[in-house]
């Protein structure tokens, strides 16, 4: 499936620019292993207060806002980190059960974030049972998780 | 002064550390769970430093981020240390040799004294801090050597497999 | 405001999910694809181990020479998964390497598939390795 796509990505100069470099490939991991870091600092911070047990001397609103900024930034350097990466080894992920595993993953943990999390978590205190958010935080943190869990497990079992 | 090379040789060669480096799930899990573990404690000590130094959560009380978000960092901290105690364990000469391992060490201790540092110094104080949600020069300095610290600590890790300055 | 949040963490999440995908080393950073070799020798040893196995290849050089090769594999798991086992393995059996050398280390080299005396072909290619068409599709 959209081996034409993964082909293309494959065969483009920054990807062989990639494959020639020494430095090139595992700089770009590094620093979007930090991107990754940040950005999951960010979700994570906003999930735990959701749930009730992160800081709660500051609104679950005013909290989303001031991750949201962060969600942005870090976003930005994972992807910019990120193409190089995925397009030098397109043709290996094609090939691979657990990538597609993960996008499905990614999908809903996107998915989700924009929508419900994103409502929830910007909703005022007492608006909503409290249920609500809680179960929105365990859910994104289980699909975050999820897809780096299952991303790093594509070297031993791909 | 002893070389320690033989003690690892040892280490390497028990029945433990050869099932863990040889397993199909075992060693997945561990080395899978250090990188979940690593990357949840790392981003909130990152969102705590990035209050730190006035950048992000700036209405939120010092004392409140930072008692709340604890338990949760060390919750994290604690698996991701012993993970990574076993993954050395799993090939000690290898990573003993390994300059980026052996930096990332050195951040390591280096972050864990600045935090030291910082909870000492400001420890009795946090109490008055409640009230006030200005960062002040020393809550800006830890957070930034933090920042600084902690971008190298996962940096370094990172590189590690490449095998570099041999 | 969130349609362009939406979009961003479209593609982050898209490159997110690549990421900690990759094999955890870079194959450019110490392998040379512009070297492959191909080694007919001798096992001496082989290390059955995460995150990689290692194959100690002993090789004849034209000039009579003995040549030790360090040859990476892939992490058990995957080596099962395309039919290896440790037993497959006698220390001074004859086996068939193709890879590529190392770029710094010239008695390094990756392994990507393997030919034991028995006939029996295997990929032992790490991930992240180069598609040259070795592996299993």
């Amino acid at each position: 499936m959209l081996l034409p796509f993964f082909e293309w990505c494959d065969g483009l100069a920054i990807s062989q620019a990639y494959r020639d470099s020494t430095y090139l490939f595992p700089v770009t991991q590094a620093l979007h292993l930090l991107a990754v870091t940040i950005f999951v600092g960010a979700i994570v911070i906003g999930d735990l207060r959701m749930l009730g047990w992160g800081p709660l001397g500051q609104s679950r609103a005013s909290i989303t806002r001031s991750a949201g900024s962060i969600l942005l930034w870090a976003g930005l350097a994972v992807l910019l980190t990120g193409i190089p990466q995925f397009t030098t080894n397109a043709l290996t992920y094609h090939r691979s059960w657990l990538f597609v595993f993960k996008m499905y993953v990614l999908a809903a943990a996107l998915l989700f974030t924009v929508t419900v999390r994103q409502r929830v978590a910007g909703a005022d205190e007492g608006r909503l049972p409290s249920w609500v958010p809680k179960a929105v935080g365990a859910v994104s943190l289980a699909l975050w998780m999820g897809v780096t869990i299952s991303g790093r497990l594509i070297t031993y079992y791909g | 002064m002893p070389s320690i090379v033989p003690a690892f040789g040892w280490l390497e060669g028990l029945a433990w550390t050869t099932a863990l480096r040889e397993s199909p799930f075992g060693y997945p899990l561990i080395e899978t769970s250090h990188v979940a573990c690593i990357v949840v404690f790392a981003g909130l000590v990152i969102m705590m430093d990035l209050r730190l130094v006035g950048l992000a959560f700036t209405q939120a009380p010092l004392a409140q981020i930072q008692r709340r978000l604890f338990p949760w960092q060390m919750g994290s901290f604690v698996p991701s240390m012993a993970t990574g105690i076993l993954l050395f364990c799993v090939d000690p000469l290898r990573y003993y040799r390994n300059v980026l391992f052996l930096a990332k060490l050195v951040f390591l201790v280096l972050a864990g004294l600045n935090a030291l540092a910082f909870h000492l110094k400001t420890y009795r104080r946090v109490e008055g801090w409640d009230e006030d949600t200005q960062v002040t020069a020393i809550a800006r300095l830890a957070g930034g050597a933090s920042l600084l610290l902690w971008s190298l600590i996962i940096v370094s890790s990172r590189l590690i497999p490449n095998n570099w300055f041999k | 405001m969130k349609t362009k949040i939406f979009l961003v963490m479209l593609v982050v999440g898209a490159f997110c999910a690549v990421q900690p995908a990759q094999a955890h080393h870079a194959f450019a950073a110490e392998y040379d694809l512009t070297k492959p070799v191909t080694l007919n020798g001798i096992v001496t040893r082989m290390e059955w181990a995460n995150p990689h196995g290692w194959i100690y290849l002993d090789t004849k050089e034209p000039n009579g020479a003995v040549k030790h090769w360090m040859i990476e594999t892939a992490a058990p798991s995957q080596l099962s998964r395309h039919g290896l086992k440790k037993a497959d393995f006698t220390d001074g059996m004859t086996a068939l390497v193709k890879g590529y050398q190392g770029k710094t280390d010239p008695g390094l080299a990756n392994g990507r598939t393997l030919v034991l005396k028995d006939g029996r072909n295997f990929y032992i290619g790490s991930v992240g390795g180069p598609n040259d068409g070795a592996e299993p599709q």
